[in-house]
Order: C-alpha cells, then structure tokens, then sequence
C-alpha cells in the first residue's frame, strides 16, 4: 500500500533510501545535508541498519567503498564543499566498479561557498571531479516526489552497472516540505546477485582484489577500455528526460532540477496566452539526453537554458544542439534569492519570441 | 610431489617473485602476517586493504581477498568493510608514509573508534616508493632526497610517534610497536602481529602493531648497513615496546 508522507526533501531522500532497501548511510555534518544524516540515525536502526557518522568526508566516501567492495549498496550525503572532498573515492569507486548512491544538496562556490542552494556543481558531477575517465551517473530530481520515484531506479543503474549513482538535488528543493508518495518498501539492493564479484573471502571463490594502481600497462589498457565501453552502454541506454509541447515549439525552454519544475507553469501560462513555448526537463545529467534534441522540429528558433549557475549545462544543450539553433542562456546564483524567477523566465522566453 | 604451500600453507603465495628490493623489511612482514592468518586458520574470511607505497604490493603475495584503498585512506575502507561483514577479518597493510603522513587523520579515527579492525604500519623511516624521501617518521639528522643535509627538527618537526599518540585511546585493544632487524626482534614481531589479530578475532577493539623495518633502497645501503641503521638510530629514536594488550585480561596467546 501507498504511504503520503509530509516530508523535507532531504528527508524524503532518506526516507526512500530506507524504503528501497539500503541499510547503510556513511555521512558528516554539511548545510543544507544534514537532515539525510539527522533522519537515517534515527530511523535505519528500526531496519536493521545504521548511520556512520565518518571523521571526514574523505573517510565517509572511503568507508563506503569499503562497504561497497563487500557487494553492499551503501548510502553518502553531501553537499558542495563536501562533495569535492568526496571526489577522491568516487573516482575509485568508479575504477573500481563499485556501487553507491550519493547525493549532493547543491549549494553555492566555489571554495567554501555559501549554504545557499544553487546548481554549481553540475560540471563536477557530470564532468567527474577526479581524475582518469570515468564517470558518475547522475539523476536530477525536481520535487520530493521524483526523488522517491527515481531512488528504485537509482539502485538498479547502480548495481547493474556497479558505478556510483550520484543524485543531485539543489539546497532549496532540499530544505522544501513536501506530500510525497512512497511506494510499498522493497529491497531492490536484494534483487541483485553481487557473488561474482564481491570480496567476501575465498571460501566459496578464488582470490579476488581491487587493484587501481598497480596494474601493468596492459591490464590498465584492458580496465580503461571496458569502463568506456560500458560508459558508451549507459549513454546509449540510460538517458532520461521530460518535456511537454515540444511539437510545434518556438521557443524550448531547457532547465534541470527546480527551474525544470518551473518550466511547466510558465509553459502552462505561454500556451494560455498563445504563445508556442516547450521544454525539455533533463532527468539524467550524465548520460545527457542528447536524443531529446536529436529531433526538434523546424519550428524552434531558439532554445533558452535556464539554471541556477552562471552556465554550466549550457554547454552540453550547446553540444546536443550542435549549432542548428541559437542557443541562450539565464541564470543566477549566490545572493538572498539565488534562483531565476518564473517572472524572469518568462520575460526572457517572451524576448525570444519576439526575436529580440 | 609436496608442494611449497604443503608446507607452509595457503596463505603465502610461491609462484611469483616478490618486488620488493632485496634485503626489504616488506618481505618479512609480509611473511609474518601470511604466517598468522595460517595459524589462526582465518584466510578464507580475510580481507587485506593494503595502502600506497612499496606495502600496496603485498597483496600480491597472500592468498586473501584483497583491496587497494587510496593514499592513507584504508583504515576508512576497512571500516566500511567490516561494518558490511562484521564477522570478517579485515586489516590494513600501510608504509609509514601511508599512515602517519597522507593517512594520519583516518588512523587517528579508526584507534579512537575502537571498531575490531587490525592495522600494520610498516615505519621504514623514509618514503620508499618514490625514490627516498622525507616520512614523517625520518629521525632526526636523516639524509633524505628532500632533506639533503638531513631532517632538521627545527624546520620539519619531530619523527611522529604513532602508537605513543594511540595509548590513551580507549578502543585501542592491542598496541605495539616491533622490529624486524633481528631474529629476536622478528619472533617478538611475530607474536604482537598474532595478538592484533587475535584482539580482532575476539572483538576486543582496534589493534595496531607498528613495525620498524630497513629501507636499503629508500636509504641508499647496503642491506647489512640499512639493517644496522634501523637497529641503531631508527630503534633509538622508536622504542621497541607492547603499550597495550587486552588480551592479557582474557588469556594472552
Ligand atoms: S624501496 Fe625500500 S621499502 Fe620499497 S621495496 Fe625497496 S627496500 Fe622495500
């Protein structure tokens, strides 16, 4: 049966972590994160599970690989500066072929940055904040709902995969109280058999071991490749996206997270009005919906990316677009009000319209 | 035909040539730790997190699951580890590099938090790998590649004395600090490695057994003279002692 809770949506990020089967949550305390941590210490033990409250985020993300090499999903939270302290173990994880699920309460940079939710670090999620090629797959949730909607989801890329899922959220969507709907609890990390590669002793298999550094220059080849081969799978396989009244578009307005929320009220009030204006919410960050503009009609004119950063998507909608549409952008960050305003949204896709 | 491991077990590995540099203290360890995980009968549940360094290398040699954890960071990995199998053994295999300089603050958290897990910091007062460098733990007056007139206390520090720095540390089960620069000291290094062990297998809390150990590459010696140099400066400045043993309240091995 279907539960509705009211729930911050860090909580709900908890909340269906816990519903979905992961027992454990490796964190330290970051603005606007915390609450994930503050809600599993206090609800995974009635599961059986725990909260580790690590030394450092260096350690959280490391305890996880640890975790993960025992062929357990395991659960971080984070936000910005945590994030990049982070990026070290991810990068392993990564090499490694280990599952995780993350998320990152985006906040405002670069250094120590502000508490401020915003959409900063979207080149360090996509782009991988370490070092080599590898790559996180990332999930950009607009409410609470599609948090908990995407978190079965999320699991399944992570273990069929084995590569950490990293969910990005930013701060303000993170700190909104919202009705969410949960599904019937069910583990999904148990749907997966890990015996073929994890590390549980050579009792029932031949040695095994995680080797990432001293490797020969052919076993490096070898790893190298295979990562690329299944990052071209996922590309191919993996991308996700939502969009409305792209058809007959003139104007397609681009956003992730909650400027893509706000996309369909202020598509809702263009249509009302006459105008021809679509958009294209992407859901998956890294793969990027690249197929969601293989196609855009004759009949846009110029595409509007909107974000919470000073331009960071923007180059990938630039990339997938290929130079057959102008391709502008809107964004804001930092400050009291660090989000575009449905009002400024407007008045710049009206301007587009318009041709100006 | 008896074979190697009909002899001495499953644990070692024979059928490649290790990489360490001849006369390496590695070699010894290495076989001492293989040894115990033979006697305690506890291979098949035993995972290694060996750190970066001439110790990352290790693994190769034992017949256990192993990981390669990043730079200081495997005590952080083995906790991880064993809080998904807690009935496993895990223990970390790290250099003096790895533990006391990159490393230092995951060790620190791991003694003080007391979680059945055994760390073996290998303490050959220089950095190895890289070609000879200054450790945190290069005595005073060492000549190293970075510190050509050798390490002045005033500009670098003191040589850290990591188990000293773990003693009033409550999760701390097991704690010493050995040698491998004679035969005495091997046989006394081997029963500290076999109680950290043991301190796990009992879940009496953290245990953690520094080992000093010649680098003669590292320190540009001949391996009777890196020997002697371990056994006459680095042992005079790290003192060669058991802080800790919890099992002496149960019944020591
Ligand atoms: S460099 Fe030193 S520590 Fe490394 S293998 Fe050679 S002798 Fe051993």
């Amino acid at each position: 049966m279907k539960e509705t809770l009211f729930l911050k949506n860090t909580e709900t990020f908890a909340e269906s972590m816990i519903r979905c089967g992961i027992r454990c949550h490796f964190a330290y305390p970051i603005t606007p994160a915390t609450d994930v941590m503050k809600y599993t210490s206090r609800m995974l033990p009635e599961h059986g599970g725990r909260m580790v409250q690590m030394e450092s985020e260096l350690a959280v993300s490391n305890a996880l690989a640890g975790y993960a090499c025992a062929g357990k999903l395991g659960a971080t939270s984070t936000s910005g500066p945590g994030m990049t302290l982070m990026q070290e173990a991810i990068g392993f994880m990564a090499a490694g072929e280990l599952p995780c699920i993350m998320l990152d309460a985006m906040r405002v940079g670069p250094g120590d940055g502000d508490i401020i939710g915003a959409q900063s670090t979207y080149y360090q999620a996509t782009r991988g904040g370490g070092h080599g090629d590898y790559r996180v797959i990332v999930l950009a949730p607009s409410c609470g709902q599609e948090i908990a909607d995407l978190m079965p989801h999320g699991i399944k890329l992570a273990m069929t995969y084995r590569n950490p899922v990293l969910f990005v959220v930013d701060g303000v969507t993170c700190q909104m109280t919202e009705t969410t709907s949960f599904e019937e609890p069910h583990d999904y990390t148990a749907d997966f058999d890990t015996s073929s590669w994890a590390f549980t002793g050579t009792a029932d298999h031949p040695k095994r071991f995680l080797v990432t550094g001293s490797y020969t220059h052919e076993q490096g080849y070898e790893m190298n490749e295979k990562m690329r081969q299944k990052y071209v799978e996922i590309s191919d396989k993996e991308q996700m996206w939502e969009q409305d009244q792209v058809e007959d578009a003139e104007v397609l307005v681009v956003a992730f997270g909650i400027h893509g929320r706000m996309c369909k009220d202020l598509v809702e009030a263009s249509r009302a009005k006459g105008k021809r204006v679509g958009f294209i919410r992407p859901i998956t960050l890294w793969p990027f919906p690249d197929k969601a503009f293989e196609n855009i009609p004759a009949s846009v004119k110029s595409i509007l990316v909107v974000e919470m950063n000073h331009g960071q998507m923007v180059d990938d909608v630039r990339l997938a677009v290929n130079g057959r549409v102008p391709v502008h952008f809107l964004g804001k960050t930092g400050g009291e009000i660090p989000m575009c305003t449905l009002a400024e949204m407007t008045r710049e896709a009206n301007n587009l319209l318009e041709g100006e | 035909m008896q074979t190697l491991a009909d002899y001495y077990g499953k644990t070692l590995k024979f059928d490649k040539l290790t990489s360490y540099c001849p006369g390496c203290g590695h070699g010894i360890v290495t076989r001492l730790v293989a040894e115990t995980i033979e006697a305690m009968g506890i291979r098949e549940k035993t995972m290694a997190v060996v750190g970066i360094g001439c110790g990352g290398f290790s693994h190769h040699y034992l017949e256990v699951d192993a990981m390669e954890a990043i730079h200081g960071r495997s005590p952080a990995s083995a906790i991880g580890y064993k809080i998904a199998l807690p009935d496993h053994i895990v223990f970390t295999y790290q250099g003096d590099g790895d533990t006391s300089a990159i490393g230092l603050h995951e060790i620190m958290h791991a003694a003080n938090r007391g979680m059945p897990i055994t760390c073996i910091m290998v303490n050959n007062s220089v950095f190895g790998m890289t070609g000879g460098q200054m450790s945190p733990t290069s005595i005073p007056g060492q000549v190293t590649s970075t510190t050509a007139t050798g390490r002045d206390v005033a500009v670098h520090g003191y040589p850290l004395l990591v188990p000293e720095m773990m003693r009033a540390m409550q999760g701390v089960s097991y704690l010493a600090r050995e040698s491998v620069v004679d035969v005495k000291s091997i046989k006394k290094a081997a029963k500290s490695i076999r109680n950290a062990f043991e301190c796990q297998v009992r879940g009496l809390g953290f245990s953690f057994v520094e080992v000093i150990s010649p680098c003669p590459t590292g320190l540009h010696l001949s391996v009777p003279d890196a020997y002697a140099f371990a056994a006459k400066e680095t042992l005079s400045y790290f003192k060669p002692q058991v802080f800790k043993n919890e099992l002496e309240k149960n019944d020591e091995v």
